[in-house]
Parts: structure tokens; sequence; C-alpha cells
């Protein structure tokens, strides 16, 4: 407490690298979504036996992928305060230009995924500048979007389905050119989106100023941080991911696209996000946990399915999780709010 | 002293500041000079235009008139980033902070140390523990979210980010007003330390008490203008609170005879963990009593738990001899208790809905058929009848209230309690943020209402209202009674009760034992 | 501060108020802009004009008239009874909004198909169950929301996975339409209203049997009883709400219990409608909550709480169903309803951004 004790402390903190001067790795929420995970995995493996193999957690982890990829940038939103339930619209937009440009104008795959990717971040900007200069709640704006780029999609679909998906987007994750180590080209791309988001969120200034926002907007205002263009990065980065998880999507389908494709998304994902413990009031949350949030929606989707339960079953739980997910974050709120 | 140059430049020099708000003279003369590493308290009753002044030292605000001297040069301060870029701090009474970041991030948020793209958590962690050890607080504490601090806590890091940008001037507001006696030790400590390093420190306060253990000197305020600036050395509580108040004489009042009576309302040894205890009161049926205390000495708390916000702890309750625990504003509205909540936007206004609506609401089980049948017919003659009564302005009561002026919405608000003719009626700053014509109506009103038999309890921080309305004023000082008055107190014993004067306290009977 | 006893006292409000007299075109202006009502009358007259006109020009594939605009209210019925639904929680503030009504639509649809198509229980004991059915599903959101504080849009999509997934599996994903369900589609069939019937086209009866009866119920609950009074306190301010001893939670809670009943009323509707309960009636495509929030907020209901109004409301739904009616003309085959989704989204951004502009400018629309 005096002067003098200031030193030692300072300098043995600084000595153990990584000295705890920012939050831990992992949260205890993201410790409980893993041992939930594990168990699952467990129980799963002991009930169906080709669980627990690569042929099984394969398909599993390709499943997952785009619910993740689009799970990061709404977990920016989310931080924020905002949300965007137009993703799944967004999705159809960016599937159907890609896979036309795909078959009918065979572009090559990169430049069509660069395209989908720029679609997605200006459908983004739309909500963006929309929600953040028109102050308008987000659920709001991002359900009138939601019809509007649904418009977009089917009007691009011409209110049939493309055929003849080429083959070279198995690079993304199905058979054997779209592995590495065994793992899904799409899963790997999505680890590594997430860990840069994640670096992000947690490093740099303009990061933690997303956390500052959804704590309280306006304050974060008066301390000088630019929230109207944090506001519309989020929903940006969000769009362009979608292009990306559009492109994901598509590789685990079919050779068709039909109109489907997006549909129910924007659920899927939010649910991923609020498992993962991302406080829908804003102001808290990871990507690491959106990332293990989206995998257990998808082991228990999965998980329904070779039990051979009904498949639709798999909502059910996942809504059970979701209001659980919640409740956990009002009772953790409502226990710090007693301590004091 | 303070106001005579020993050869040291101030630190500020305030001359001739003056502001008017639209009509409002909130400030009309103002004189101030802070030494550097000094304290130097600004004290002053409610609307004496001590916020007016920090708000303009801050930047938020600016004045219409005078000159500023900052170090002995001739300052603007047009806004608070010219304020920052002098060095001069302002601690609100409120932290604003952001509970899901760490203290180091706080501090910093906004103007982070970088090394590359990322955050020099290092650089930061090193300042903040720096700054952190300069207030007292362990290093540890740097790291953790500030939602889990205590508000103590979170006010020491709320004076660490305004230091980090290497102030000259910190101006505390109030800040003791939220802590305990513990908590306001440590908090004179981290005083102390900054002064020592040069600092000058402007401290706000109402406990004239705690100015004692901590300023150097004192600028007095009064009416809108500095009274003058006094060194604390040769003071003491209550000549200080002469000052405040004024040579002016309390008005006469014929004092009212309230008929003798069983108390309607008792309080005994009535408390409620961590906010006040051991209160004492006594309310007969046509009596005004007043609690009087300044902010954060339970007087709020103490309403608010008659009414069933927050139950009490320990003690009793009593409605005309019968022992009662209200759990429940509409537990409290059913045994006959009404209040008028201090905070009129928050707490008592329904802003886009109309006067009528906001008059009869709490009160539709009596203005129904069969008790979910809304009688309109009923509720416009009641929502005429109290409009008339309590002279609102309006066209009519159909009128929205936020259309309404402060003084005519809390007449509504009023209005809304009088509906069954409660028992019991408490007042919470009853007018605050009011207009001073509406004061006075408002004043008549509750004295109508006693005459017609209520026993009423006004809880007020307003010192001439405590003296204007009360038979029977009791005052409130780290959450108990600790004096009585009776009609014709004067303001200087009054308010030197409150604010802490030790023996030379109220020379009248002393009031309930702690 | 008080000089004329009609003028508001506050300065900031009568300098709102255009103290110094505006001329008509501005106060009509601003009367559009605040009354919803109006504004809403004024889009509906603009669009049976601009249909009309187009149909007497040959450019529509079928005739823009009466007898089109009144066969198509039925599909305004359902939109219009859950538009009231999401008017009762969003006025009870705190964010109210249910994501799930659609899904509570399709499981006591279910639930009624099942109990009268299968099991053959009386119409009216199965409309009955599929009314508490909904009741009770709207009580599950209610508990949640109004007495946990859980957030009503994370809680309600959570309840519309799990109902949604429910009406799913009741029946292994297969719709029933027995005869008794088959039956049922005179519900809907079109009537001639008496006295008046020659000189007016029939209507759907379902718009009378069902549409009209909850707009009274409705509308007199909000406008003539204490619980009305008490939903708008507490969506206006619910810390005054709870001062003047209003129960806020008992409150909020009966408002999801009530979107719930009404849910379970469409949903009885909706399958006499196709003379089938489907498990996907209220969430098959963008499912029916979506259209229902659109027309409530297009209604001037605001999400903020406290402000909405049955006849808004259903001037609203009124304008979408026409305005989808002659979408649905304008083109050939498929691609009516593509337009349908752009006009809905349009829509819905202009109300919004009309509705945060009005609140900034004029205080809100009331």
């Amino acid at each position: 407490m005096t002067a003098t004790s200031t030193p030692p402390p300072t300098r043995g903190a600084k000595r153990a690298r990584g000295p705890r001067v920012i939050a831990p790795l992992v949260s205890g929420q993201e410790v409980v979504l893993l041992a939930v995970i594990a168990v699952l995995w467990l129980v799963l493996g002991f009930a169906t036996p080709a669980f627990l193999t690569a042929g099984s957690l394969r398909p599993l982890l390709i499943e997952v992928a785009p619910i993740a990829l689009i799970g990061v940038g709404m977990t920016l939103v989310i931080v924020a305060a905002g949300i965007d339930v137009s993703v799944g619209s967004q999705m159809m937009v960016c599937g159907v230009i890609t896979a036309r440009l795909l078959v009918e104008a065979h572009v090559p795959l990169p430049l069509a995924a660069l395209v989908s990717v720029l679609v997605g971040a200006v459908m983004g900007a739309v909500n963006g500048v929309l929600i953040a200069w028109g102050r308008v709640h987000a659920i709001i704006i991002t359900f009138g979007t939601l019809n509007l780029f649904q418009f977009v999609g089917r009007q691009i679909f011409g209110s049939q389905t493309v055929n003849g998906i080429p083959a070279t987007l198995d690079v993304f994750g199905r058979g054997e050119p779209g592995q590495t180590l065994g793992l899904p080209h799409s899963f790997l791309l999505t680890a590594v989106i997430a860990g840069a988001v994640w670096w992000y969120l947690r490093q740099t200034p303009g990061g933690r100023h997303f956390y500052a926002i959804g704590g309280d907007a306006l304050a974060a205002e008066l301390a000088g941080i630019r929230v109207r263009r944090r506001v519309l990065l989020a929903y940006v980065v969000t769009g362009a991911l979608v292009g990306l998880a559009a492109i994901f999507t598509i590789a685990k389908g079919t050779t068709t696209l039909d109109q489907s494709i997006g549909a129910g998304e924007e659920l899927a994902v939010i649910a991923a996000v609020i498992i993962g413990g991302t406080s829908i009031m804003g102001g808290r949350g990871s990507v690491l946990g959106t990332i293990l949030g989206a995998l257990l929606v998808q082991t228990v989707t999965s998980g329904v399915t070779q039990l051979g339960w009904p498949s639709n079953l798999s909502d059910l739980f996942v809504g059970v999780f979701v209001i659980i997910a919640v409740g956990t974050d009002l009772l953790r709120q409502r226990t710090r709010r007693v301590d004091q | 002293m303070a106001d005579g140059p020993d050869g040291v430049t101030p630190r500020l020099t305030m001359h001739g500041i003056a502001k008017r708000y639209g009509a409002v003279r909130a400030i009309r003369h103002a004189d101030i000079e802070v030494a550097p590493g000094s304290v130097h308290a600004l004290v002053g009753e409610n609307g004496a235009g001590k916020s007016t002044l920090i708000k303009i030292l801050s930047g938020a605000v600016t004045s219409d008139a005078g000159t500023i001297t900052f170090d002995g040069d001739p300052v603007q301060i047009a806004g608070t980033t010219d304020a920052i870029a002098l060095g001069i701090a302002t601690v609100y009474q409120e932290p604003a902070l952001f509970a899901e970041l760490t203290v180091s991030e706080n501090i910093f948020l906004g103007r982070e140390l970088r090394s590359g793209p990322r955050i020099d958590w290092a650089a930061q962690h090193a300042k903040v523990v720096e700054l952190l050890d300069l207030l007292g607080v362990p290093a540890r504490d740097a790291t953790v979210p500030v939602g889990t601090l205590s508000i103590a806590e979170q006010q020491q890091v709320s004076i660490a980010k305004a230091l980090a940008g290497d102030a000259k001037l910190l101006i505390l507001d109030e800040p003791s007003a939220i802590l305990t006696d513990s908590e306001i030790d440590v908090l004179f400590g981290v005083i102390r330390r900054l002064t020592e390093s040069g600092v000058a420190v402007v401290y706000i306060s109402h406990r004239l008490d705690e100015l004692f253990r901590i300023a150097d000197a004192v600028t007095v305020m009064r009416d809108g203008a500095t009274v003058g600036t006094y060194p604390l050395a040769g003071l003491s509580v209550r000549e200080i609170a002469e000052l405040m108040v004024g040579g002016i004489l309390n008005e006469d009042r014929p004092a009212r005879t309230v008929a003798d009576a069983p108390p309607r309302l008792e309080l005994e040894s009535l408390g409620l963990a961590g906010k006040f205890h051991d209160v004492d009161v006594a309310v007969r049926p046509g009596e005004i009593v007043g609690l009087y205390g300044l902010v954060g000495s339970g007087v709020a708390e103490i309403a608010n738990t008659v009414y069933g916000i927050e139950p009490a702890t320990s003690g009793e309750i009593r409605l005309s001899g019968k022992a009662v625990r209200p759990t429940s504003p509409r537990h409290a509205q059913r045994l006959g208790i009404a209040l008028l909540p201090a905070d009129r936007k928050r707490q008592g206004m329904f802003a886009f809905q109309p006067i009528a609506f906001n008059i009869s609401i709490g009160h539709l089980g009596v203005l129904s058929k069969f008790a979910f049948w809304v009688d309109r017919a009923g509720e416009r003659r009641v929502a005429r009848e109290l409009i008339e009564r309590l002279a609102v302005r309006t066209p009519s009561e159909r009128q929205p209230i936020g259309a309404l002026s402060g003084g005519n919405s809390q007449k509504v608000v009023l209005a809304r309690q009088l509906v069954e003719r409660p028992d019991v009626l408490v007042l919470a700053e009853p007018t605050q943020g009011v207009d001073v014509g509406a004061k006075e109506e408002i004043h008549r009103i509750i004295d109508a209402l006693a005459a017609e038999g209520t026993a009423v309890l006004v809880a007020t921080s307003d010192l001439p209202e405590a003296l204007r309305i009360a038979d029977r004023l009791l005052v409130v000082r780290g959450g108990t009674t600790i004096a009585e008055f009776g009609r014709g107190a004067s303001q200087v014993d009054v308010l030197a009760a409150a604010a802490g004067a030790g023996e030379e306290a109220a020379p009248d009977e002393s009031g309930v034992t702690a | 501060m008080t000089t004329t006893a009609p003028s508001p006292s506050n300065p900031a409000e009568a300098a709102d108020n255009g103290g110094d007299a505006p001329g008509p075109l501005l106060r009509a202006w601003r009367a559009i802009l605040t009354r919803r009502e109006l504004l809403l009358v004024i889009l509906l007259v603009v669009v049976l004009v601009w249909m009309t006109a187009l149909s007497y020009g040959g450019y529509l594939t079928g005739p823009y008239d009466p007898d089109y605009l009144a066969t198509s209210l039925v599909d305004a019925v359902p939109l219009a009874m859950l538009a009231l639904a999401e008017l009762l929680v969003i006025v009870s503030g705190r964010g109210g909004i249910d994501l799930s009504i659609g899904s509570i639509v399709s499981l006591t649809g279910m639930v009624f198909g099942i109990v009268h198509g299968l099991w053959g229980w009386p119409v009216a004991a199965a409309i009955l169950l599929a009314v508490l059915v909904g009741g009770l599903l709207g009580a599950v959101n209610g508990v949640l929301i109004a007495w946990l504080g859980f957030p009503a849009l994370i809680t309600t999509l959570a309840t519309y996975y799990a109902y949604r997934s429910l009406a799913l599996v009741i029946n292994a994903q297969k719709p029933i339409s027995t005869p008794n369900i088959q039956s049922l589609y005179s519900l809907t069939g079109a009537v001639g209203i008496p006295v008046i019937g020659h000189d007016i086209p029939n209507v759907p009866l379902g718009v009378f049997t069902f549409l009209v009866p909850t707009v009274v119920v409705v509308w007199l609950l909000l406008q003539r009883t204490t619980y009305g009074r008490r939903l708008f306190a507490i969506g206006t301010n619910d810390v005054a709400a709870t001062w003047s001893g209003v129960p806020v939670a008992r409150t909020r809670l009966l408002a999801y219990v009530l979107a719930g009943v009404l849910a379970g009323v469409v949903a009885v509707y909706v399958t006499g409608q196709f003379a089938s309960a489907r498990p996907d009636a209220g969430t098959s495509g963008n499912g029916l909550a979506l259209p229902a929030i659109t027309i409530a907020v297009l209604g001037g209901v605001a999400i903020t709480g406290g402000i909405g109004r049955v006849s808004g409301v259903l001037l609203a739904a009124v304008l979408i169903t026409w305005l989808d009616a002659g979408i649905l003309l304008m083109f050939e085959g498929n691609d009516g309803t593509q337009f349908q989704l752009l006009a809905l989204g349009a829509v819905l951004v202009f109300c919004a951004l009309l509705n945060s502009f009005t609140t900034r400018r004029y205080g809100g629309t009331r």
C-alpha cells in the first residue's frame, strides 16, 4: 500500500511472461461449454459407436463452419449491443450470385469468392448505415432488410434452381482435396479467421471499444470513441463473413443450389453466439465462446440424427440451451450486483 | 492563505464569473482562487451555483462573463477537451465506467497506449499500477473488471482515470455522499497523497464537518454568488453554516396547532441494513413532520422503506398503533400509505400519457366498475377536481403530462397520491426541480392536506423547505435521526446539526439517541 | 412562467409547438407524420387508386376490383390478429416482442388438429383446448420475460425454436386433414352481408367470425379496461408503474399469455383456411411472426413500448394485404410473391426510420 512496496510486485508481475494484465484466455463459461461438448461426445460415442470416428466428425466440422464463421461477425454485432437477423437472406444473395458466376460465367473460384465477400460486405454496410445513422433499433432494420435481401436473392435466382455446381468447391472440405491433417479446409479457414478476430477483440483498442459501446454507447461516445464507425464495421464484417460462409454452404451441398439456402441460418447463428456466452445485452462475449456454441449446436443436431430421433427435435434442445445460456448470464449479473 | 498571494502563483483563478440559463441567473458573480497543492472546499446550499461553477470549469458549459487564469495564464475553456488539455479533471458523483472492462482498460479508454496495432498492455499496466498505488489501491485490482468492484473502489478508479491525463487540478463533486465512513477515510488519504504531489483539489461537499479534516480553505456560495473564501483553521461548522444561509431571518409562520392525538404513523428503531438504523419517528394526524438530511444521509431510504420499496430489516412500522410491514408500493397503498417519489421523471411520470391517466393509475381499483372496467366518467371527474384543487395549469385533463412544466407535472404526480385520501402521506423531495412559484403552491397544498387530518412525513434535503413546512423537524445524519427541532428553529442550527457540528450542535432538545 | 393558461409552460415544448402559428400546410404535414392513422389512410388511398388505375389500363393480370379486394381479406385475418398480439407484447415495454408467435400457431394448430381431426373431440372443446395451449405457451414466454427478467427477443427466439420443433415432431411432420378438419373450410368461405349484401361484395366469413370479434375485444381491453391502463403504464415507464402500485410483472406476463391465446385462435382459423392442420402453418417461409411485427410497427406501435393503437394496426394490416393483392396481379406466375417481400421490407424500413424521425422531431407518434 505504501510507495515503497510498488516495485517488487510490478517487476514480478512483468517477469511472469503473459502478465495477468488482460482477461484470462478462457472464461468460466467456455470451460463449461467445453465440458458439455465433451460429455455429449462421450455419450454419443457410447450410444452410437460410429459417432467418434473421422467419418462422422468431419461432416460435423463441415456443417459447423458456416455457422461458426457468421457467428464470429455476429459476436461483434451482439457485443456492440446490436443484432442482425438478415444474415440468412444475405447468405441467399451471396450464394446465388456465386453459384451463377461459377456455373454460367465460369468465373474462377477465387474471384467468385471475392465477389461473394464484397456483396456480403455491401449488404452489411446497408444494415450498418441504417442502424448507426438512422438511429433505429437493429432488430427492426434487419427484419426489414431480411425481406429486401430475400427479394434480391430470389430475383437473381429467377424462381428456379442453379444446377451443375462445379467440383472445384470440394477444396472447401468434401472429399480428399478438401482436407489438411484430416481437417476440412472450411473449418480451418474459419478457425484462422476466428483467431484473427479473437485477437482483434482482445488486443487492439478498436476491438476493446466494441465492449465499451455495448456497455454504454453514450458514455463510449463521450469517451471519444467513434461509435457509429464501430457499429458500421461490425455489420460490414458480418456481411463479408456471410459471403464466405455462403461458399462453404454451397460446397457442403449437392451440385444443385435451391432457394432454401440460408433459410433459418440467422437463428442458428444467434443461438450459437448466445450459447457461447455473449450477452444479448451487449458488452460481453468472446469469439472462442461462439465457436464452442456453434459446435454444441451442431453436435446436438448431429447427435439427434445419429440416435435416430426425429431430426426436428434438435431445435427443441437448441432452444433449451439458449434459455439456459441467457439464464446463466442473468444470474451472473444479479450475483454481481448483490456483491456490491 | 488561500486568497492572499504568498508569492505562489495560484493554480486557478476565476474572477467575475456569471452564467444564466434562459431567464434563470445560475451565477451572478463568482470569484475563486485555488492554490497549488491545496484542498479547496466549495460549499453552498442546493441552487447556490456550485454545480454551475464546476461545469464552467470542466468545460461542460461556458460562462457568460468573467476571466479564468490557470497557473498565471489567462485561458478560455470552451469545451471539455480544453479543460482536459489544461489538466483540469472532474470526478462526478456517479462513476461513468464500463462494468465489463478492466480497471486498466477503463482508465485508458479512448486513449490507449499502443505498440503497433495492439494495446501496449504492459505499459498501460505499469502506469495504472503507479496510479493505483498513489491512490492506495492494490495493484491486482488493475486487471479485474470494474463491475466487480464496490462503489467506493469504482470512485477511486474514476479518480485514477482523471489523474491518468496528468491532472493539475482535480474537481471532486460530492465524493463522500455515496461512501461509508471508513471509505471516506481512504478517500481522504488519497486526496492528501495527491496534494503532496502538487495537485490542487476542489472539493465539493455538503458535509461540513469533514471539511475540517481535509480542506485548507473554503469558498462559500449563496444565491448564485461567492460570499468569500476563508481559511478553515479559524472556522467552526456553525460559522460556515451561517455564511451559507446568510443573515436571512426565518419568516414568522403562525405555528399550526396539531390536535393532541395518538400517532398515526410510528417508526420505531427502524433500520435497513447498510442504509439507516434506529430511526424513531412519530407523526400524528394533521401533523407535518420533516426528515431533513444531506444527500446520502439516509433520508430518501427511510421514506422508501415506509412505502415498501425496500422492506425494513429491523425495527417496526406502526399505523395507528398496529404493526405493519409494507413489502411493496402496492401493499403500502392498501395500508393507506401514499408516497410522492423523489425522482419525478423516472419514478413518477408516464410522460406521453394524458394527465387523467397519470392521476388514475394506481387507483383503478376504485375508479372502475367490477374491478376491470375503467369508470371513465369517474376518472374525468376526479382528475378535474384534483386539477382544480391543486391549480394545475392545463387546458384539459387529456393533455399529456410531458407537455407540462416541472411544477405542474409535480402537482399531477402529487394529485395521484390524493385520489384515495391516504391516511399517511410521505413526500420525498416534494419540490425538487420546481420553480419558486409552484414551490410555494405545493407547500400550501401540503399545509392544507395536513389541516384535513392527513399525517404527513416530508423527506427533504432542501433546508428552507424543511423549515417552511415542518411542524417538527428531525435531522438525519449518518443514517439515523440525531436531533429534533420545533417550529421556528434557526436555519443555522439545523444545518449545523445535519452537516456534522459536534458538541456545538443543536442547543434545543437533542434528538433521539443513536 | 405560466402567463397564458392554455399554452404549455415548458419553454422547449412551447418552441416545439411552433409558437409562431405554423401555416396550414406545415400543420397538415406535421399531422401526417405524427398521426399514424392519417398517414395509413392516405397510403391506402394511394394504393387503391394506383392499382385501380393499373387495372383499368390493363396492366394487371386480373381485375383489381371490390370483389377481389374482399376476397383477399381472407389473408388479412391471421395477419391482423397476430399483429394485434404483437401490439400487446410490444406495448408492454422493456423490448417486448414475440418471435415465437408463428411457432405457437403451428403447435396449437397441430394440437387442435389431433384432438379434433384424429380423436374426434367436438369442435368447441378443441377450440377451447387450442386457446388454452396457446395461452400456456405464451405463459412460458411471459414467466421467463416478466418474472425472471429474460430479454424478450432472445427468449422468444429460443421458444420459437422449441415450439416449432415440437409442432414438427408431434405428428411426425405430417399434416392432418381428416374430414373433420376439412369441414372447417366453410369458416373462411365468403358470405353476403344481410340487408346491404347486394350492394357490396361478399366478404370472407372469417372476417366476421374471427377478426371483428378479436378487434373489438382487443380494442376494449386496451382502451376501456383497467388492464389496458396498466399495460400502457408499464410500457411507458415501468419504474413509475411500480411506484404507483401497478403489478408490473403480472401485467407483462398476461400480455404474453394473451398473445399466445390470440395465436391459438389464429391456429384454428388457419387450419380452417387450408382445410388442414399443418405442422409448419405459422413457420413456413419467413413465418407469420415477421409480417405480424412489421404490420405492428407500420401501424405506429413504438418498439420502445407504451405507444400503439388498434386502429393503426388494423389499417396497416389492410394496407399490406391490399398492396400485396395488387402486387400479385402485377406479375405473371410466382414473381409477385417476390415483390411482396420487397414491399414488406421497404415499408418496414421506411416506417422505422419515420418513427425514429418523428420521435426526435415531434416527440413521437400518437
